[in-house]
Parts: C-alpha cells; sequence; structure tokens
C-alpha cells in the first residue's frame, strides 16, 4: 500500500492552489453569481492554455491524458477557491462520455475544441420530476427521416445557456423496462428550437430551464447505442458524483482552515476563543469529517482510474461528504458567530455551495439507495 | 394538574384568530418573528406599519402593561396567547424589539416615572419602533467588553464609538443602547444603558447583509452624539443587573422560534400530500413519513417545554435556566427543520427568490420555486438562530451554572 500522491500530483496540486489564489479572488467569485454567463472567458482560455481543461483526455485530441486521481487534485483545488465556471459540465458530463462512447468522428470534431477551451458542453438529464432515475426520462425523441425530433423540458440543466454542445437524453422507446429505451444526444447548443434561462440558486451557479421545441438532430450526433443509455447514465452519475465530491472536499479543507485560523485570532473573554474546550471540540469533529472524507474520496477515484468497479466506493463518498461539507460550513458558522453569516464574509460563500454540492447528481438519500443496492438489499 | 386552557384562553385565542383572519390577505405566507422581511423590504414593511396601528387599535401591543402609560392591565396568559396565534399565523407587526426584545418591559421595570411617561405609550398606540444596541466587534459572547463611550458632560452624555448587528435600527425610532461609562471599573461594573434618539446628530448607520440576502442588520457609529443625562435607564454603571433580565426576555424568543416553524413543518406536509412523484405521492415514502414525524415529535416536546416556561413565568418562578434551555432547543430545531425541507424538495429546493421575498418573485428565474422558495431561505436565514441574541454555547452556560450548579471555567491570569 502506499498512500503518497507522485510528484506531478503534488506539482500539480501546488501549481493549481498558486494559480487559482492569484487568478480567482473572492470579489470575482461573487460577480460571477450576478453574472449572467457565470465564467471569465480569460481565465478559461488560460486553463485551457495550462492543459487543465484537456487533463483527462488523451494526447491524439489535445488533452493530457491524466487520470481521474489527477483531475480530483484539480478540483478540489477548485473547489477550495470556489472557481465558478463550467469546468465539470464541460469535463466530466460532456467531455469524457463522448471519449468513452462517442465515434472517432464525434471526438475528432469536439474534444480538441474542448481542450483548447473554445467548447463548452453539458449534459441534459433531468426533468421536471427532478430526479436521477430512468423512469424521469419522459422527453421523447422520434425519429424523422435523417434526424431525430425533440421536444419537452429539461431543468437544472448546468451551463446549457452558455453550452456549445448538449448531449440530451431522451426516450426512444416505451419498453418494460423504463431503463430501456433511453438515447443520448449531442445536441448544438444553437439549434433553431432551443431556448434556455438561468433559475436563481443558493449558489448563484448557472443552473437552466433549458426548453426544446422541436429541435432536429441528425442520427449521426447519436452517442453510443439506441435505446441502451441508460447504462452510460449510471456511468456519468458516477463520475459527476465523484468530481463534485473532490470540488467539496477542497471547499470543507479550507473552511477547518479558516476556522482554525480565526479560533486562534478571535480574542472574547480576555483570551483566543480556540482555547475553549467546547470550540476545540467542535473543531475536532470537523478534522473527523474533513480527514474521513479525503482518503475514501482519494481511493473511489484511484479505483476509477485503475479500471476497478467502484459503484459503491463512489456512493460512499458522495453520501458522506453531501453531509459532511454541510456540517462542516455550519459549525464553522457557529464558531465565526455573526462576522460568518454576512455577505461580505467568505464563509458565507462555502455554505451555499455546501448545500448546491449536495444535491448535484445525488444527495445523501439517494447514494444510500445505491449503498443498499450494493449490499444486496 | 390540568394542561387544558379555559374557557376564556380559549375564547380569546378564536378571537385573535378571527382578526388575523379577516386582516391578513388568504395568501399571507407569513414573516418571521425576527421581524427581518418587515425590517429588509420597503413593501412588506409598510404592511408591517398598517398591521401595528392595527394591533394597537385592539389593544393588543402592550395588553400587559398599566393603563395609566397606555396598556390593559391584562393578565400574561393572554399575551402569550397573542404571541402564539400572531407568531403561527406569521403576521407582520408586532414589534419585537419593544414587546419580545424587552425594551418596554425594562423601562417599565427601570425607568423613572418621567421615562415610562415619555416612551411606554406611544408603544403601545404603536407609533415607534425600537431596537437594542448591545453587540461590539469585540463585544459578542462577551458583551461585558464593550466599549462604546458615554461620558457625562453637564447635562448630556457624550457617546462615542461602534455598535453591530443592530436588528431594526434603520427602522427605530429608538434604542436602549449598552455604554461603557466608567472605563476605571471592572469590565461588567462600568456600564450603562442609555435611551437614544435613533434620529440624533452624529449617529450614521450601514446596513449589514445577511448571506440569506436580508439587510436587516446595521452596523452604528456615533461621533459625538449627545443624549440628554435623563435618558439614562437605571442606576449609573448598574447595567449588568439589567442585562441579564434583557437576555432572559431575549431568551423566550425560542418559544417564538417553535411555534413559527409549526407553520413550515404543516406547509411540509401540505406538500408531501400532494405532490406526486412517478405517480406516488411523497407522503406514502417511508423515509419521508419517518422524517416529518420525528420532527413532529421534536417540535411538540419543545412546544410543551415552551408552555411550562410559560406557566412558570406566569407563577413568578426562576425561569433562567428553561429559557435558556428554549432558546437552544429553538434555533437549533429551525436548522433542522430548514434541513429536512431541503431534503423534501431536493433539487427544487435551492431554487427561490432573494432574501426568501415572496413579493419579488421574477417569472422566470423563481420560476420552478416550490412553497415560494421558502426552505432555501430558511436554510440560510437560520444559521443565525443559534448565534444571535446570545449564542448557543453562551446559553449552555448558563444553563451549566446558574441552572445545574456546575462551578465556572477558570478564568485566565491576569497579565
Amino acid at each position: 500500500m502506499d498512500l503518497s500522491f507522485s510528484e506531478e500530483q503534488e506539482m500539480l496540486w501546488k501549481s493549481a492552489r498558486d494559480f487559482l489564489a492569484n487568478k480567482c479572488p473572492k470579489t470575482m467569485v461573487r460577480e460571477m453569481e450576478e453574472d449572467e454567463k457565470g465564467y471569465v472567458p480569460e481565465l478559461w482560455k488560460e486553463m485551457a492554455d495550462l492543459g487543465w481543461i484537456g487533463l483527462p483526455f488523451p494526447e491524439k485530441y489535445g488533452g493530457g491524458g491524466f487520470s481521474f486521481l489527477d483531475l480530483v487534485v484539480l478540483l478540489e483545488e477548485m473547489g477550495r477557491a470556489c472557481l465558478p465556471g463550467p469546468f465539470i459540465s464541460t469535463v466530466v458530463l460532456g467531455g469524457l462520455p463522448i471519449l468513452e462512447w462517442g465515434t472517432e468522428e464525434q471526438k475528432q470534431n469536439i474534444l480538441p475544441q474542448v481542450c483548447e477551451g473554445k467548447a463548452i458542453l453539458t449534459l441534459a438529464l433531468t426533468e421536471p420530476s427532478a430526479r436521477y432515475d430512468a423512469a424521469s426520462i419522459q422527453i421523447k425523441a422520434t425519429p424523422e427521416g435523417d434526424n431525430y425530433v425533440i421536444s419537452g423540458t429539461k431543468l437544472f440543466v448546468h451551463d446549457a445557456h452558455i453550452a456549445d454542445s448538449i448531449i440530451v437524453v431522451a426516450r426512444t422507446a416505451e419498453k418494460a423496462s423504463p431503463e430501456e429505451g433511453i438515447t443520448l444526444f449531442i445536441v448544438d447548443g444553437k439549434s433553431p428550437g432551443i431556448s434556455t434561462f438561468v433559475l436563481r440558486t443558493i449558489a448563484g451557479d448557472k443552473q437552466c430551464e433549458l426548453t426544446m421545441d422541436k429541435v432536429k438532430v441528425p442520427k449521426a450526433n447519436i452517442l453510443g447505442k439506441v435505446d441502451q443509455g441508460w447504462g452510460m447514465i449510471k456511468k456519468i452519475v458516477e463520475w459527476a458524483a465523484l468530481a463534485k465530491s473532490a470540488e467539496m472536499m477542497g471547499g470543507a479543507q479550507q473552511v477547518l482552515e479558516m476556522t482554525i485560523d480565526y479560533a486562534k485570532e478571535r480574542v472574547q473573554f480576555d483570551r483566543p476563543i480556540g482555547s475553549f474546550q467546547i470550540i476545540q471540540h467542535y473543531l475536532a469533529d470537523m478534522s473527523i469529517d474533513v480527514d474521513s472524507s479525503r482518503v475514501s474520496l482519494h481511493k473511489a477515484a484511484w479505483m476509477l482510474g485503475e479500471g476497478i468497479p467502484c459503484t459503491k466506493e463512489i456512493s460512499v463518498i458522495k453520501g458522506w461528504i453531501s453531509e459532511a461539507y454541510r456540517r462542516v460550513t455550519a459549525q464553522a458558522h457557529q464558531i465565526h458567530g455573526a462576522i460568518g453569516f454576512t455577505k461580505d464574509h467568505d464563509l458565507e460563500l462555502y455554505f451555499r455551495r455546501a448545500k448546491a454540492g449536495e444535491l448535484f447528481f445525488g444527495d445523501a438519500d439517494f447514494h444510500r439507495e445505491i449503498v443498499a443496492q450494493q449490499l444486496g438489499l | 394538574m390540568d394542561f387544558r386552557f379555559t374557557d376564556e384562553e380559549e375564547a380569546f385565542r378564536k378571537e385573535v384568530r378571527d382578526f388575523f383572519e379577516k386582516e391578513l390577505p388568504p395568501d399571507w405566507p407569513g414573516v418571521d418573528p425576527d421581524m427581518y422581511h418587515e425590517d429588509s423590504f420597503e413593501e412588506i414593511h409598510q404592511v408591517s406599519q398598517e398591521m401595528q396601528r392595527k394591533l394597537a387599535a385592539k389593544g393588543w401591543l402592550g395588553l400587559t402593561w398599566p393603563k395609566k402609560y397606555g396598556g390593559q392591565e391584562a393578565p400574561l396568559w393572554k399575551q402569550m396567547i397573542l404571541e402564539e396565534v400572531l407568531t403561527y399565523r406569521g403576521a407582520p407587526g408586532y414589534d419585537a424589539y419593544s414587546f419580545l426584545g424587552g425594551c418596554g418591559d425594562l423601562i417599565l421595570e427601570f425607568g423613572t416615572e418621567e421615562q415610562r411617561q415619555k416612551f411606554i405609550p406611544p408603544m403601545c398606540r404603536g407609533e415607534v419602533k425600537w431596537a437594542t444596541g448591545m453587540s461590539e466587534p469585540n463585544a459578542g459572547s462577551d458583551l461585558a467588553n464593550l466599549q462604546l463611550r458615554a461620558d457625562l458632560q453637564g447635562d448630556y452624555f457624550i457617546l462615542n464609538g461602534q455598535k453591530t448587528w443592530q436588528s431594526a435600527a434603520h427602522h427605530a425610532d429608538y434604542g436602549l443602547v449598552y455604554c461603557r461609562t466608567d472605563p476605571e471599573a471592572r469590565k461588567h461594573r462600568g456600564i450603562s444603558i442609555i435611551i437614544v434618539d435613533y434620529k440624533s446628530p452624529g449617529i450614521t448607520m450601514s446596513r449589514i447583509v445577511h448571506m440569506s440576502e436580508l439587510g436587516a442588520f446595521n452596523e452604528m457609529f456615533y461621533d459625538n452624539v449627545k443624549v440628554p443625562k435623563e435618558n439614562l435607564l437605571g442606576e449609573l454603571n448598574g447595567a449588568w443587573g439589567l442585562v441579564m433580565a434583557a437576555l432572559s426576555h431575549e431568551r423566550t424568543y425560542g418559544v417564538q422560534l417553535i411555534v413559527n416553524i409549526k407553520r413550515d413543518l404543516d406547509l411540509l406536509v401540505q406538500y408531501c400530500k400532494e405532490t406526486r412523484v412517478n405517480g406516488q405521492p411523497l407522503a406514502k415514502n417511508a423515509l419521508i413519513r419517518n422524517e416529518l414525524a420525528d420532527m413532529a415529535i421534536q417540535l411538540e416536546v419543545a412546544r410543551t417545554l415552551g408552555y411550562k416556561l410559560n406557566w412558570m413565568a406566569l407563577k413568578g418562578l426562576n425561569v433562567i435556566t428553561t429559557a435558556n434551555q428554549m432558546k437552544i432547543l429553538g434555533g437549533i430545531l429551525t436548522q433542522k427543520l430548514a434541513i429536512l425541507g431541503m431534503q423534501i424538495l431536493g433539487l427544487y429546493g435551492q431554487l427561490g427568490p432573494a432574501g426568501g421575498n415572496w413579493r419579488q418573485m421574477d417569472e422566470k428565474k423563481d420560476k420552478w420555486a416550490k412553497l415560494g422558495g421558502r426552505m432555501k431561505h430558511l436554510y440560510l436565514s437560520t444559521v443565525c438562530n443559534t448565534i444571535a441574541g446570545g449564542t448557543t454555547e453562551v446559553a449552555r452556560n448558563a444553563i451549566a451554572t446558574m441552572g445545574l450548579g456546575l462551578p465556572r471555567e477558570p478564568r485566565p491570569e491576569k497579565k
């Protein structure tokens, strides 16, 4: 057993932290919450030039050929910095599925653009039932000549308003099981009949209502096999849950560190509040949440990278950190007192993101159900 | 023993219910007893002001206070029923800082005859709003560390310094301001309470915005503010005894918090009955049933403790332990309810208008918000319920030392 990171990973860690500390100040984070687009295109280009967006893609598409664990390292630092923008949407929700199941032509058309920072991708999965199960996929795609025609509303679609390509999940056949008859389509974000608007969310991230009115998609844009999309979705949900867990990990770590600093500096009753036993116990509990999360996160990411089945491990970490990050931020608020819940304090950014992260691709209840299934229940 | 209310009490409860039935729009979603909505949004403030005048016309402001100051000399149980009904209905216009916050009670108890004559009748007429100036940047839990100076010069106190977390100060006419009047004395022996006209020259304030986007708090700066010396409340340098009285008034606030979120629990129950997911009502989901029932148990137990607290107050018993227990329960259970609400709403939970202001729902951005974005709002706003008005940690210390007789934590050696 060797639980250390490679030299390259350590370097990635350090360079990501330095870069984001410099390029992603909290003033920018707050501006992007209000901004319609929700990201800074110049910064996106710089990240592409650093090879971050292409990180997990093979070199022949302009990527870096790194593993999921490397991606996790980067995502932790993004979470620490509260980096706004369509990184998980583009790389994990859009890019990885195309890499895994796309035709060579689809990969050639899209992945180099992604790696260069010229294409933003996303996935349109959830509908107004707001659930991640197969029965909730109700939107139909109907064949018509060389095309499929899709109409209906998708909800909570991250970054759809700026996406160049959207992977749309639709029903192509009514079968006995809701898991059958689902197909994935790569839809041009500028197609006639597509309209989007951004919803007001707790974390100011950019989740959209996406309406499709008789949107035509060429049959060549089917991703993977017709009617067999649900197995792909299950994988994508796992990747997304793991990627978000990494981002949440970095946020939780940052919150723990800033709260320790505050407890040492803040003086009440003639002593630092960190000298009070109750505050020490709070911080000790927070450290348990943070340190336990990290090992399980890295284990799941390592397994995924090694090709070892890890459905359970991914649900363990997402189920755990969904509540752990919330506990950590809530406890941090208690220690910070009133100053922490003002709009000007960094802590509130993390408190709101902890909740958004919890909801993203399965909350704790959702992942506990998967663990229950893995137990054979 | 008899847990029932008397016929007279039930009749008054009905009278209050009927009043709000008539006076509030049927779709009024309810404001919280912290008054943050009323203090943050002008249009809700206006509704609140109007209701304040109507409550005054009913004689329900200062219900228990002496008639000679504009009160009704009604028994305390009446006020408790009034507060319970209006809190459950989410009614605006009951100035927490005059009544629940204890400014009125403190003036009646410790004020001079002139002060009572001057300040109490306008409260009963619903013409004024009050605030309390306690916290400062370096005086939070350690309130006795407050530094705002009030120096007696001739017939005036001259106030210099800063207060913070001043709820409602921007709407307030007056405040009870805790000032350092003897810098040489030991920390808590040199503090006085002074009644300050918040429109006085030399006072400036700036709004602090809460993460829920409510702007109900203020930072206040005092620059040579002149206050007539007759505005001293109680003894010079004698505030500490009054602080304890004031904080115990504020801690009965725990009951209000519990009553208020019973309304939110009822909302969630209704939502689960009406909302079907994949053909099945949420109310049939075993996990959700369990969570809702668990929440109902916790609220019921806390509410019943609240009745005991009221009964103890009616009997004139020492309520400091129970009031602190209620304060802690109120804070924690409001947060638990918000977490549960978010869990039930799932992805929808994260949607809702800024500050939970149902009057400013955007037809697109907030189109999909459920329950008017109430759970998102509660999730953010309840963070301060275990902090404001005394943190749960300070309340636990009070229970441990004053209630359970445990020794105080040793103080560090003075350098």
